[in-house]
């Protein structure tokens, strides 16, 4: 169980003149995450959803507040606590092809969280990162070439398998599927849900600007708007269930869905 | 890449005149006719004849074999000098990339501090302070060439550093170190080995120089800077005394250079135009 209290993020930069400028990326958010649930969250560029995913994944600090994991406060962690801690909660970044490293072959990517938080013997760690490889659907012959000669949805795949190596109990997709055609997004969205039902990945929160996809990946969502939460949703199974005014109006800009209700 | 290294010609003709230096270094004492320090008094200034490949200079010394070991001393002092500038660089550079915010600041006003002090400046005020000797004119070009490196190796390692891999390996567990060594300095490396490879020639005509003005070498060291300085007394009689170890410094640092430079075109092209 994921709590979060009272979270703010404030980022300071300065303008042209040397001023000091203020941006409260999330305003005291409050969430509660329960363990083995799927959850979505949707909100515009801008309403802070990234910054919530970056300081979920812990490698941003909140300006104030607590995250509480399992009974601890992970957000006063000193830091070589919260790299060992990182075998629980992992995150896929948006983009795949640079969140690869260009000079490692995908098997060591793969193979980079056991390697760095557990003690595993290198032939315990090969069946791992086989048969997680066999789970993303990669094909083994793949894991032996470098990023840039995969395709955008095998390198999706693998950052996928990455994150999952070390079965953690969370993981953050934050705007996973952005930027992918959308075959293919929906052959990474479906495999995500696969995943979820085969019980490797029994608690999630995707993070997307997508309404669709939301509704899609998960029946618990939140809307953000101006780095708070406005609208959290239980079962949610069709736009109708959206109450906010903000909500409507982000379902309301959809495109159509046929020439005919233009 | 490797095609396309063995394609460029100039990086063929540096490669094989550095190979050639270093050959020439390596086998000095089996090429060289004669021992370079040995005197000869009757026989000075003698043009090029049978036992005196090139002649000898103004106290009958074999310029041919005091050239060919001048090589060990500019090779011998310039790699090694190198070596441990880019250590110093890549440890130095990498980790205040790394680490960041304050410390990188100070890192930089540090760096501007150093690089407002000609090199020239605190070697002569180095061999002033601490005496002659070869360790010391080394200590005095590694302490005022550092820098030069960190600096621009930071600027590298800082682009590296800000691309999402990083963090996604961060989010991977990895440790600060692992991710400096491990993900910054092989992606880094081959425009550090630029950055090395065309310092090298600077740095030997560096030695040379400081030889030359008599900095860091005993006298009778049959460096090639040395040798240039020795010979400017004769250089009207004798030209060929000034001829002959400038031809030398010019051949080992175009090698140098053209070798650099080549691998600079193909490594990364953007930069092959500034």
């Amino acid at each position: 169980m994921i709590e979060l209290k009272d979270l703010s993020k404030r980022y300071i930069s300065k303008n042209k003149y040397g001023k000091k400028l203020r941006v409260d990326a999330l305003k005291q958010l409050s969430l509660t995450l329960v363990s083995d649930t799927s959850y979505a969250l949707v909100g515009e560029s801008g309403s802070g959803k990234s910054t919530l995913a970056r300081i979920l994944a812990c490698v941003e600090r909140p300006t104030s507040g607590e995250i509480w994991f399992d009974g601890k406060n992970v957000a006063a962690m000193r830091s070589k606590a919260l790299r060992l801690k990182r075998k629980e909660f992992q995150m896929v970044l948006q983009n795949a092809q640079s969140s690869l490293d260009p000079r490692l072959r995908i098997y060591d990517s793969i193979a980079e969280p056991i390697r760095c938080l557990t003690q595993t013997s290198r032939s315990d760690e090969r069946k791992m990162i086989l048969e997680i490889a066999e789970k993303v659907q990669l094909p083994e012959a793949l894991l032996e070439r470098f990023p840039h000669e995969l395709s955008g949805g095998q390198q999706k795949r693998a950052c996928i398998a990455r994150a999952m190596s070390v079965s953690p109990k969370f993981i953050v997709f934050d705007e996973s599927v952005t930027g992918l055609d959308v075959t293919l997004r929906k052959q990474i969205l479906d495999l995500i849900l696969q995943l979820n039902r085969d019980g490797r990945l029994s608690m999630f929160l995707f993070i997307t600007h997508n309404i669709d996809v939301a509704l899609y990946m998960a029946d618990n969502i939140f809307v953000m708007k101006d780095g708070s939460v406005i609208e959290q949703l239980e079962n949610a199974a069709s736009y109708g269930d959206f109450r906010h005014d903000y909500s409507r109006m982000l379902i309301e800009s959809l495109p159509p869905r046929s020439p005919l209700h233009r | 890449m490797n095609k396309a290294l063995l394609k460029n010609k100039q990086i063929l003709i540096g490669l094989a005149l550095i190979l050639f230096v270093s050959t020439i270094a390596v086998f000095a004492p089996l090429i060289a006719p004669n021992d370079p320090n040995k005197i000869d008094a009757l026989n000075k200034f003698l043009s090029a004849k049978g036992e005196y490949p090139l002649g000898t200079d103004q106290l009958g010394r074999c310029v041919f074999s005091r050239l060919i070991f001048g090589a060990r001393y500019s090779l011998g002092i310039a790699v090694p000098t190198l070596l441990a500038l880019g250590t110093m660089g890549l440890a130095f550079g990498t980790a205040a990339a790394y680490i960041g915010g304050r410390l990188e600041r100070v890192f930089l006003i540090v760096c501007d501090i150093f690089m407002a002090f000609p090199p020239l400046i605190i070697v002569l005020s180095l061999v002033g302070a601490l005496g002659q000797g070869l360790e010391i004119i080394l200590a005095a070009v590694i302490f005022s060439m550092w820098v030069w490196y960190a600096k621009v190796i930071r600027t590298y390692a800082g682009i590296e550093r800000a691309k999402d891999y990083i963090l996604a390996s961060k989010i991977a567990g990895c440790s600060g170190l692992r991710i400096v060594s491990r993900h910054i300095i092989p992606n880094i490396l081959p425009q550090c080995i630029v950055i090395v490879s065309t310092g090298i020639a600077a740095l030997i005509l560096m030695v040379s120089s400081f030889s030359f003005l008599g900095l860091g070498f005993e006298a009778g060291t049959p460096e090639w800077g040395a040798m240039l300085n020795q010979a400017r007394s004769s250089f009207y009689s004798h030209p060929r005394l000034v001829i002959y170890p400038g031809l030398c410094i010019l051949l080992t640092s175009a090698g140098f250079n053209l070798f650099g430079e080549a691998l600079r075109d193909v490594i990364s092209p953007e930069e092959a135009s500034e």
